[in-house]
């Protein structure tokens, strides 16, 4: 054992030696290089200046190699390889290998480090000054030199970006404006610039500047888009604040000054009415002072969403709890329902969807999947999953389209079921007689006393203190998801139409409106959302006696039997008016049966995942 | 014809236009997966199947299509200086064999003007034609060296826009405009006032251009006017390049209008 260390030692002893004697010859070597280069190469700045300099300690084939006679290369038949800086500097050379100097121009590294044999290391120098005297000895470029970064950095401001900080040093990318080939590249590529710094809390607290522009860039629609990794069509930061002449909002020459706005604005946008340029782009809702408007939006729309849900939830929550108490009890007491164990008559099926709501009824799923699929990746842009839906719609563009799209056949819907509903109250012939009574009548969807005694009956019953209500042909929550889309398509259709062609929308409202416009359109949009994907989805589909889903919306009829049992008044109503006869229906067939279960059971399954989704990125967002 | 006659009618005429508008969809598909560009006619080839080739020692022509200058600076190794004007002129200046293997390479990613010297190559009948596809740009890239015939010292060759040329044009007297872009496309359009030296002759005709006069030069997109103006400046003479080229210049000129 200690035979084989005291021959690892000696092993290792041998090698240090070999190891310096190499080191030394190598010393030599270059050393008498040196010497032999001083020969012919006898100025001063060889001679005197190299041996100050930050590469004193390196020899003259250090970095001019591939001389392999001397006497050759004095005769000039042999010259030096070209100088290759990365054999030592490799981070640098590896990043210059792609810089558009190098690339475009064929600059080396002593185009710029001029003088390279007498360079040397200057304490306490002020690199971003160096940086910006290097750079505009060829870009000479009054408008940054006279902006605020490049002011402030004259003026000895250690944060103010100097041209590196932009666009890099050793890795300058280019996004040169005559290729017009990456508009898009580039815009992603700056605005991420700026908001490395914008974004850095510490320094724009050093600086009196506020940290949460970028945050509130990033809550509008610009910087979603932005966000999602498609720039192309919306203004990154410099698209506004111009891309040297970065100046404050007070100085005339800045692109956002007041008079300059319609300017700036008009490079994307045009055809706007003047007051288009009310239009916030980094609004903070939370600021009462400066955006009242919004701010109390931002309360009422947050109040009504808190409120909404929270009161559904509770009462979906307890009319579970009711209800699955209620199936425990009759499990263990053996009571079945009559309508599943029904006989003769009882299993004749009667009507009560007809064909043409049936269908109203999956255009108006598949126009608010496409909306919510293609709005909710723009509402949490900044989520892995935002960004791979938007990758697999085709682009944020193809998204938009889809969602316009979308958003029409809806609006349509709504026109028809709005026309539907005067109808109703004003049938041909009857005029407007008795339009009220037929407006708080048992067959409409409008709210009236008995929905409020209905309300008050399922919460006792919900408490074990009463009976359940015997219900009518419309209940309540079904009247109020009824006249949710209405309220929904003002807040979110109206918001919509306004935010489809802002520059058109400002005939009819000032740009301050598009903000609220908005944020109405993405809280109400959640609120449609979560509301239909968990109120609607439990009271309608998952409510124990139904689960996992209630077909009746997509097969149309129902059991007699379960007519009596969830809407008796009505069914007293069909009796004594005479009116069941007409309503009877054959059996749904297999084919409608099967079409039902997978489009009903795919649609429940996609809005569980979408409110996984969307919490998530709520609560971890 | 019956109510019922009529219905069965009009679900047949559904049916066609259905019919028609599928097939219509169908072909419009199709098309869309022809329209490809036609393949050019000359082979192109990627920067390591370059260097593989020039390391396996085969007898090849590779040329640079740039000017002089710019050539003789910064080249792969090994290769020759034929600016793309030149084999368009004449055949003479592309090896004798029609056999021959002859790859052209030019300085910017498009490679228009190595595409061009191939499009001439192929008319006078060379049957070996390639295309360094990326060009130079993409040799560099993939960390290949380059050599330097007579490297250009780099100057300081400031930029002017076009609207400071164009106020420059009313205050002074000394600026003399220089076209260095092809004879082709400076008689297709030019700024009034300009002298045309194409890059490719001006190591031969910078004489012409007096030493009093402050030069500015003028290309098509403001990439070549350096490395000429830092070629100039060595000569002695003050020099001053159009920013963004005759685009800029043709782009404050929609303005104006």
């Amino acid at each position: 054992m200690k035979f084989i260390k005291a021959r690892r030692s000696g092993v290792l002893l041998a090698g240090l030696i070999v190891l310096a004697a190499g080191l030394a010859i190598l010393q030599t070597g270059q050393a008498r290089a040196t010497q032999d280069c001083r020969f012919c190469h006898d100025e001063p700045l060889y001679r005197f200046d190299f041996n100050h300099s930050i590469h004193a300690s390196n020899g003259c084939t250090s970095c001019h190699v591939g001389i392999t006679n001397i006497e050759n290369h004095r005769d000039g038949k042999e010259k030096p390889a070209p100088v290759n800086c990365g054999s030592c500097h490799q981070e640098i050379g590896k990043e210059y290998q792609n810089n558009f100097h190098y690339i475009q121009e064929d600059f080396r590294c002593s185009d710029c480090h001029l003088n390279i044999h007498a360079i040397r290391k200057v304490e306490n120098k002020n690199v971003k000054i160096a940086i910006i005297e290097k750079c505009t000895e060829c870009h000479g470029n009054p408008d940054y030199t006279a902006s605020g970064h490049g002011e402030a950095v004259l003026k000895g401001n250690q944060d103010a970006a100097d041209c590196s900080d932009c666009h890099s040093l050793h890795s300058t990318r280019v996004f040169h404006i005559s290729l017009e080939q990456y508009p898009a590249e580039a815009r992603e590529f700056y605005t991420q610039k700026c908001k490395h710094c914008h974004a850095d809390s510490a320094m724009m607290k050093r600086n009196n500047l506020s940290d949460r522009m970028v945050a509130y860039y990033e809550g509008t629609y610009h910087g979603k888009v932005q966000e999602l990794g498609y720039p192309a069509p919306v203004a990154g930061c410099g698209d506004c604040h111009t891309k040297h002449n970065i100046l404050p909002k007070k100085d005339s020459r800045s692109s956002i000054h007041p008079d300059n706005l319609k300017a700036n604005c008009g490079r994307c946008h045009t055809g706007f009415h003047p007051r288009f340029l009310s239009y916030q782009a980094h609004p903070d809702y939370t600021d009462r002072a400066k955006y009242p408007a919004l701010y109390f939006t931002f309360l009422l729309m947050g109040g009504l969403l808190v409120g909404t849900l929270a009161f559904f939830w509770l009462h979906t929550v307890l009319w579970w709890r009711k209800v699955y108490w209620e199936h425990h009890r009759m499990e263990i007491e053996g009571i079945v329902l009559p309508s599943v164990v029904a006989t003769g008559e009882g299993l004749q099926q009667v009507e009560r969807f007809s064909v043409k709501y049936r269908i109203m009824h999956v255009l108006l799923v598949l126009s608010f999947f496409t909306l919510v699929l293609t709005g909710f990746p723009l509402k949490y842009a900044g989520t892995e999953w935002a960004e791979t839906l938007t990758r697999l719609w085709g682009g944020a563009h193809v998204a938009g389209l889809l969602h316009r799209s979308a958003a029409f056949l809806l609006i349509v819907g709504m026109a028809y079921v709005t026309l539907e509903s005067l109808r109703f109250l004003f049938p041909r012939g009857e005029g407007k007689r008795g339009w009220f009574g037929r407006l708080i009548g048992p067959d409409s969807l409008f709210p009236n006393l008995k929905d409020l005694q209905d309300i008050k009956g399922m919460v006792r019953w919900y408490f074990n203190k009463g009976e359940a209500p015997k219900f009518d042909r419309w209940t309540y929550w079904e009247k109020f998801d009824f006249l949710a889309v209405f309220w929904g398509m003002f807040a979110i259709g109206g918001s919509g139409i306004l935010l489809w062609k802002p520059e058109w929308s400002s005939y009819l409202v000032p740009g301050w409106v598009l903000n609220i416009a908005a944020l109405v359109h993405s809280e109400e949009a959640l609120l449609a959302a979560l509301f239909i994907f968990t109120i609607h989805f439990f009271n309608t589909h998952f409510i124990p006696n139904k689960f996992p889903m209630d077909r009746l919306i997509f097969t149309g009829t129902y059991r007699v039997e379960e007519l009596k049992e969830q809407r008796p008044l009505e069914y007293e109503r069909l009796v004594a008016e005479g009116r069941l006869e007409s309503m009877k229906r054959e059996h749904p067939s297999i084919p409608i049966k099967l079409i039902s279960a997978t489009f009903g059971l795919g649609s429940l399954l996609l809005g569980l995942f979408l409110t996984v989704l969307i919490l998530w990125s709520i609560l971890f967002g | 014809m019956t109510r019922k006659e009529r219905k069965h009618d009009t679900k047949r005429r559904t049916g066609w236009i259905m019919s028609a508008a599928v097939f219509v969809l169908l072909a419009a598909l199709w098309a869309c997966g022809k329209t490809q560009e036609a393949p050019p006619p000359w082979k192109v080839i990627d920067a390591p199947t370059l260097k593989a080739m020039m390391a396996a020692g085969k007898n090849i022509s590779v040329i640079n299509t740039m000017s002089e200058i710019e050539c003789l600076d910064h080249r792969i190794p090994g290769t020759q200086c034929v600016a793309c004007e030149e084999i368009e002129r004449s055949p003479s200046v592309l090896p004798a064999d029609k056999d021959q293997v002859i790859v052209l390479y030019c300085e910017s990613a498009g490679c228009y003007r190595s595409c061009r010297a191939a499009g001439a190559a192929i008319q006078y009948g060379y049957r070996k034609v390639h295309v360094l596809n990326g060009g130079m740009p993409a040799w560099k890239q993939a960390g290949y060296s380059m050599e330097s015939i007579e490297r250009i010292p780099r100057g300081s060759i400031p930029a002017v826009r076009a609207l400071t040329l164009q106020q420059m044009l009313v205050e002074r007297d000394d600026i003399l405009l220089v076209d260095v872009r092809s004879e082709k496309s400076y008689k297709e359009g030019h700024i009034e006032g300009t002298v045309n030296i194409p890059l490719y002759r001006l190591s031969r005709r910078y004489a012409e251009m007096p030493l009093d006069r402050t030069v500015v030069l003028i290309d098509d997109r403001g990439f070549r006017t350096f490395l000429a103006g830092s070629y100039l400046e060595t000569k002695g003479y003050r020099v001053m390049r159009l920013f963004k080229g005759m685009q800029g210049w043709a782009e404050i000129q929609g303005k104006n209008g």
